[in-house]
């Protein structure tokens, strides 16, 4: 039952008439049920991992509080009769065993992610290295549960901020259960935090017509990215990787460009259905994009693109690894052989790097995706370095800051290193990525494929291509608009009700017609989910 | 010229810190420039700002980042 499916669009009227028809304190129960009714139906009895992983974040977010709050009250009571230095021995100790207990539920939580999605990655890996000595690892086929990727780091999450005493643990496991299984987020993000999350779908909502409206429009957006614009991409997309021994020069860079498009409008229109699906429940998801092909460096990028992964990213990794100790001391080093500035930066340079290269890993088990990941670190770390030289290069050539074509030329930068990065992302294989990378650069100048008919030779005709030119402007307009501040729902909804039903009908329109499906197409799943 | 404001100043000339109240929320600083600040300011206030210490609303302007400084400075 994937979001793009009839089932699907039942199931979700299905949801939002009992949830808004059972008392206000049971509608938690009702998406509860919704969430493991559909993770049954798509994943069977792998349902009992997710079971199995939210009992053991439960348990040791319970027993993390009971420690902290342990030490708490100990200090407390006893605070005036102890010393300043026995009042940090107390609290060193109370933190220790809490670390020990969060340490043991992150290795549990993140070893059944490691096992299951990543097992026969190692295997290979180690069989290659060590298998002329004997030692080889079997490789299984194991079946991935439906957003362990996802719903690992909620938890990891989860665990982390009651260790730093965010806030408190659930007392129900049922509400708890919910939270690590909201189906509309479970599939592919975005990736929630508890105190964002959690009170929404615990608490009573009324039914409110204009969040009705905002939520239908927002879902059928994220239908069109994907039916109108990500399924049509897929065709030349997968034509020109698959078999991309045959195509050179700028049609290979063309086909990482539309995979761009593809994956950017297949993600953000997967993550558009289920925010809208949200908000007409009463619940708002956090934003997951920010028109981020509007971005002026790599940077950038990476903080519009997939925000939720970023955030956590930056909050359990980036964080913890630049202020730790070790990392710290090695500034220190690198400040006595290299200089001060540098020594200064080597701390958090590190941590970007490891933080990149978990992107890349988070991705999949193959080396391509830990290659994407090193290339944007490479851009992401040169840019910060490069900084004060392109500053001046810019001055030298009287280029003003906020100038239109200086805007413009970082975003088409931009936009190229990011497209090359995307050969790394879906090649099949390393090897291939590099060969098709390669192959950019031999016959650059031959632009001939957009006239000779190569490009119907790719899956679309001619009103396929001109549909998709059209959709593609439409999107484009849509973020300009978006990027100006101008709120599009708002500006819809102060709009005559013939006008908005307009609307409503033109989109269902130009879904049914123009949108991808029917026995000559094959079910695209959506791309992210497999991650 | 306050001390804060003037590690706050080098690392990013090109901000407004005195009227700036979203530095964290607005998105004005970035990862990087929060972790050149915390390292800046536990050489210069002799003080240990931890991971758990880095919320927006410790950073969100100079006043809350002062307050952060005096706190720590405290509990030492």
């Amino acid at each position: 039952m994937t979001f793009t499916s009839f089932p699907f669009l039942l199931f979700v009227a299905a949801v939002v008439l009992v949830y808004y028809l059972v008392p206000g304190r049971f509608q938690w129960c009702v998406l509860l049920l919704a969430s493991l009714v559909f993770y049954w139906v798509n994943s069977h009895w792998l349902l009992l991992v997710l079971l199995a992983a939210a009992a053991l974040t439960y348990g040791a977010g319970r027993a993390i509080y009971t420690v902290n709050d342990a030490g708490r009250r100990c200090l407390k009571e006893q605070g005036a009769a102890l010393s300043r230095e026995e009042k940090k021995l107390c609290k060193e100790r109370t933190k220790k065993k809490a670390k020990r207990i969060l340490l043991l539920g992150v290795l549990l939580d993140l070893g059944m992610l490691l096992f299951l999605k990543y097992h026969n990655f190692f295997a290979e890996t180690s069989n290659s290295l060590l298998g002329r000595f004997g030692l080889t690892i079997p490789l299984h086929h194991l079946l991935l549960p439906l957003g362990i990727s996802y719903y690992t780091l909620q938890a990891i999450a989860y665990m982390v901020d009651i260790y730093r005493g965010k806030y408190e643990p659930d007392r129900n496991f049922g509400k708890f259960l919910l939270f690590m299984s909201f189906f509309p987020q479970l599939i592919q993000g975005p990736i929630a935090r508890h105190d964002q999350l959690a009170r929404q779908l615990y608490a009573e909502h009324r039914f409110d017509y204009q969040r009705l409206c905002y939520g239908v429009q927002l879902m059928l957006w994220g239908w069109m990215k994907k039916l109108i614009i990500a399924d049509r991409l897929a065709m030349p997309v997968d034509q020109i990787f698959n078999n991309s021994a045959q195509y050179s020069g700028l049609l290979v860079f063309f086909g990482a460009v539309c995979y761009g498009l593809q994956v950017y409008t297949d993600f953000s229109g997967g993550i558009d259905v289920a925010r809208g699906f949200s908000q007409i429940l009463g619940v708002e998801l956090a934003e997951n994009f920010r028109q981020p092909y509007f971005s002026r460096s790599i940077e950038e990028f990476w903080r519009r693109w997939h925000i939720t992964l970023g955030a956590w990213l930056r909050d359990y990794v980036f964080y913890p690894l630049s202020l730790s100790k070790t990392f710290g001391n090695l500034g220190k080093k690198a400040r006595k052989t290299f200089g001060t500035s540098f020594g200064k930066k080597l701390p958090a340079f590190l941590a970007m790097f490891i933080v990149y290269f978990l992107v890349g890993f988070w991705h999949g088990p193959s080396w391509k995706y830990i290659a994407f990941g090193v290339w944007n670190a490479v851009f992401i770390m040169s840019g910060i370095l490069l900084k004060e030289f392109y500053e001046a290069a810019r001055q030298k050539c009287g280029i003003r800051e906020d100038a239109v074509t200086w805007r413009v030329f970082q975003m088409f930068r931009t936009f190229l290193i990011c497209s090359m990065g995307r050969f790394f992302s879906r090649a099949g294989r390393l090897t291939t990525a590099v060969s098709m990378f390669a192959s950019v650069f031999r016959n650059t100048r031959d632009l001939s494929f957009l006239l000779d008919g190569t490009l119907l030779t790719l899956g679309l005709d001619t009103a396929n291509w001109f549909l998709l030119f059209i959709a593609v402007l439409v999107l484009f307009a849509v973020g300009l608009l978006h990027e100006r501040g101008v709120r599009l729902r708002d500006a819809i909804a102060a709009q005559p009700l013939i006008f908005r039903w307009g609307i409503y009908c033109a989109a269902v329109l130009a879904l049914l017609v123009f949108g991808m499906y029917g026995p000559a197409y094959s079910k695209t799943a959506f791309i992210y989910e497999q991650f | 010229m306050d001390k804060v404001l003037q590690i706050l100043q080098e690392i990013r000339p090109d901000v407004d810190f005195l009227n700036e109240k979203k530095l964290i929320d607005g998105g004005v600083l970035d990862s990087f420039d929060i972790i050149s600040i915390v390292g800046e300011f536990n050489d210069v206030f002799d003080i240990d700002i931890d991971v758990e210490d880095l919320e927006p609303y410790n950073f969100n302007s100079v006043e809350a980042m002062r307050e952060l400084i005096t706190k720590l400075q405290n509990e030492d």
